[in-house]
């Protein structure tokens, strides 16, 4: 009984790792998309996002049927819940990849004369995404509270992005379209730096049992 | 074992409790019973003479609480009885002991009561009279007695009962304790039941095979483990599951993982995209590849498979570092489309140049010009190919060139009065410096060596600057040091300008010449050397290129 049930965790465990993995090649293309201008690269993004929806559906059914079949408790039920919530965020963070991809290809958007750092910002989002995946497959507390903090990173250069921005708007010749755009980009790459911070708590949470540091 | 044993005591006890029982109650109340009748018999002999003299006087007077005493009259009739009254009784000739009596002279016969509790024997013996006296006794049946022991018997049960429990809890704990107490590590130095030394000796030499096997597998391990330890390439062992069961020290140092990660699933070691496509693959049973882009560099993943049965039971994983062949390959692509691009560009101009003149369009006075412009168009484009060409022999090794002793400074004085008139053009002195310093080489090396340097010292000068060539002997090695005060290589181009065609200010290479060969000739002509270039330059103050020369 307690074998199969070990098994069953072990087969979430590495499927969790799979999505994660998927997700963090989903932001790198995004953000790869975006430094080099590449549309096409932008293209594959929904497709890549699919599969992270697809992965989070079977996580979920995963999940469901060892909750009914194991009732499982303590640290058991622990890592399932916490996986239930883990993966929604990570098929956020697949979803708004892809999001910034569709920019990508409507707007023609480039990054490659960053004078407002994205490419900054998109690196350190994609730090943040890779550590919290990091503190879930090491079961490393360190790793999960150092993504937490680091949050901080990504929220200052979300706030300089839109300060350049507002003194850009100021100027008569902007390209009002393009400035939107790069705020929404940049307000992705801060969402999901948000994503990767509740990845990071739920990691917490399922090692000590408490979301807080 | 404490049950079964209490089980069996217990049953043993009451055994011998119900032979004991059946002892008593069998054999010995035969015997009493027998005694009875024998006493009876004899009072009857004895009853019998005293009537016979005394007549029925011989009653009166009698104690007769232990026999019952009856006189039987010829005819059958009672005349005398102690315990009833004679008239009331019927006739006893047909009764047994009487009948027998009448015929023999003695009979016997035993009878139980209605209640079956007593039971009564009779013993008759007939008088010279014709008459018979007759007495009885009674006896309390088997079942009376034992119904009037029961208390005693049930006691006595219990107490059995007690002692067998008591004894099977000693006993039990008696016969375990030595089996509890077995040290099985060293089974042969145990104390204990002679019967079980033939188990313990079993046990003994299963022990030392187990042990023998464990050190034999400890060995092939060791083995296996320093042979793929010092394998340059990553080994990475998986069971059909994709958890990780043996990992190399290179694979471990490949993908930064540590020896923990034995036991966990092969995506805690990398989790790309790349990798989950080959595992998903490799275990499905197929042969794959992948190529991982790590930050330690490109590595090529050879997976297969392992069967056996036709079962898959896991997968071997083979790691390369195809950095450097990346890098090659990515540089050949480049050297190739620099190659064309740069023989391309003077064939453009002189065919372009040529198709004017050929379809009449130049003026006669300009004739001169395109020609010129033809020629020098040539010229690079031999210098070009000349330039590749010692490339690509310096690139197979330089085996047809001779080494002979060279002195640095005599070819670097030769070397400057060859470039003396274009230094002059360009306005920027020369200088030389040092003293002789002799070394093993190939001579036209050294010169292409000093040459480029030179050339490009004076090429990226300013109006005005200066090159100085300083040429130093120490003991065990020789240094070439050229200098200028010219623009500079700025920083992150330093480690690039060794590479072939690559140009620090890619607009502005066709007015300054040169074919972009220049300092890759000097790397490789170095390395033929065995001698080490140092480079250090500031932007807008000039660059230093100092090449030590072991000898």
């Amino acid at each position: 009984m307690r074998n199969s049930f070990d098994e069953q965790l072990a087969s979430l465990n590495r499927e969790l790792i799979s999505m994660g993995g998927l997700c963090e090649n989903a932001i790198a293309r995004a953000a790869e998309a975006l430094t080099n201008g590449n549309t096409e690269l932008a293209k594959t993004l929904p497709e890549l996002s699919e599969a992270i929806d697809e992965k989070e559906r079977e996580i979920e059914g995963l999940c469901m049927k060892l909750l009914l079949q194991q009732q499982p408790v303590a640290r058991d039920l622990r890592t399932i819940s916490s996986a239930l919530k883990m993966v929604t965020d990570m098929e956020r963070v697949g979803h708004q990849a892809a999001d910034i991809a569709e920019i990508i290809t409507m707007a023609n958007i480039s990054a490659s004369d960053d004078t407002l750092h994205i490419s900054d910002m998109a690196r350190s989002t994609i730090k943040m995404v890779t550590e919290s995946i990091d503190a879930f497959v090491k079961k490393d507390i360190n790793i999960a509270i150092a993504v937490i903090k680091y949050d901080d990173v990504v929220d200052n250069y979300f706030d300089q992005v839109k300060k350049t921005l507002i003194e850009l708007f100021s100027k008569p010749e902007t390209d009002g379209e393009y400035a939107l755009d790069l705020l929404m980009i940049a307000k992705y790459f801060e969402r999901i730096g948000d994503h990767a911070v509740n990845i990071a708590e739920w990691v917490l949470f399922s090692i000590t049992g408490s979301k807080s540091i | 074992m404490t049950k079964r044993i209490f089980k069996y005591i217990c049953l043993v006890a009451l055994a011998v409790f119900l032979a004991c029982m059946l002892l008593i109650m069998g054999v010995l109340y035969e015997y009493f019973t027998g005694e009875a009748k024998a006493q009876l018999r004899a009072q009857t002999d004895l009853a019998a003479q005293g009537v016979a003299r005394n007549g029925i006087g011989f009653f009166d007077g009698l104690d007769t609480t232990d026999y019952r005493i009856t006189l039987v009259g010829a005819d059958g009739n009672v005349i005398y009885d102690s315990a009833a009254d004679a008239e009331e009784m019927k006739n006893h000739a047909d009764r047994e002991e009487i009948a027998a009596a009448r015929e023999t002279g003695s009979g016997e016969s035993s009878r139980y009561s209605e209640t079956l509790t007593r039971r009564s024997f009779y013993c008759a013996k007939l008088l010279p009279d014709g008459s018979v006296l007759r007495l009885s006794c009674t006896q309390s049946s088997v079942i009376a007695l034992m119904l009037g022991m029961l208390q005693p018997i049930l006691v006595i049960a219990l107490i059995a009962a007690l002692l067998s429990l008591f004894f099977a809890s000693k006993l039990s704990k008696r016969i375990v304790q030595p089996l509890n107490e077995l040290n099985l590590d060293e089974p042969l130095k145990n104390d204990c039941y002679d019967e079980l030394t033939p188990l313990l000796r079993r046990i003994e030499s299963q022990h030392r095979q187990i042990l023998l096997q464990l050190e034999l597998l400890r060995q092939k391990q060791d083995e296996f483990e320093a042979v793929t330890g010092s394998m340059n390439e990553g080994l990475l062992l998986l069971n059909d599951k994709g958890t990780v069961l043996s990992i190399n020290a290179a694979a471990a140092r490949i993908l930064d993982a540590d020896r923990g990660c034995v036991g966990q699933d092969a995506l805690t070691l990398n989790r790309s995209v790349a990798m989950q496509e080959l595992l998903e693959k490799v275990l499905g049973g197929e042969q794959a590849q992948a190529q991982l882009e790590l930050s330690s560099g490109i590595y090529e993943l050879d997976a297969s498979p392992v069967m056996s049965d036709g079962r898959l039971r896991g997968a071997a994983l083979l790691l390369f570092d195809v950095t450097d062949k990346a890098d090659a390959e990515q540089m050949r692509r480049e050297f190739t489309a620099n190659v064309s691009h740069e023989l391309k560009t003077p064939l453009h101009s002189i065919s372009g140049c040529a198709e004017l003149l050929l379809n009449g369009m130049v003026k006669p006075e300009d004739v001169k010009q395109f020609d010129l412009q033809i020629y020098s168009e040539a010229q690079r484009m031999i210098r070009l190919v000349d330039d590749i060409l010692r490339l690509s022999r310096l690139d197979e090794g330089a085996i047809d060139m001779q080494r002979s002793c060279c002195d640095l400074f005599e070819l670097s004085r030769s070397t400057l009065d060859a470039l003396q008139s274009e230094a002059q053009a360009a306005g920027i002195s020369l200088s030389l410096e040092g003293g002789s310093a002799v070394i093993n080489g190939i001579p036209q090396l050294l010169d292409s060596i000093i040459f480029n340097l030179c050339d490009n010292a004076i090429k990226y000068n300013k109006p005005g600057g200066s090159v100085c060539i300083r040429v130093e002997d120490f003991p065990d090695h020789a240094v070439l040091t050229v200098s200028d005060t010219g623009i500079g290589i700025p920083a992150e181009h330093q480690t690039r300008v060794f590479e072939r065609f690559y140009r620090v200010d890619k607009s502005h290479s066709k007015e300054i010449g040169g074919t972009g060969l220049g300092l890759s000739i000097v790397k490789h002509a170095a390395r033929l050397h065995k001698a080490k270039i140092e480079l250090e330059s500031t932007p807008g103050h000039g660059s230093s290129f100092r090449i030590s020369f072991s000898k």
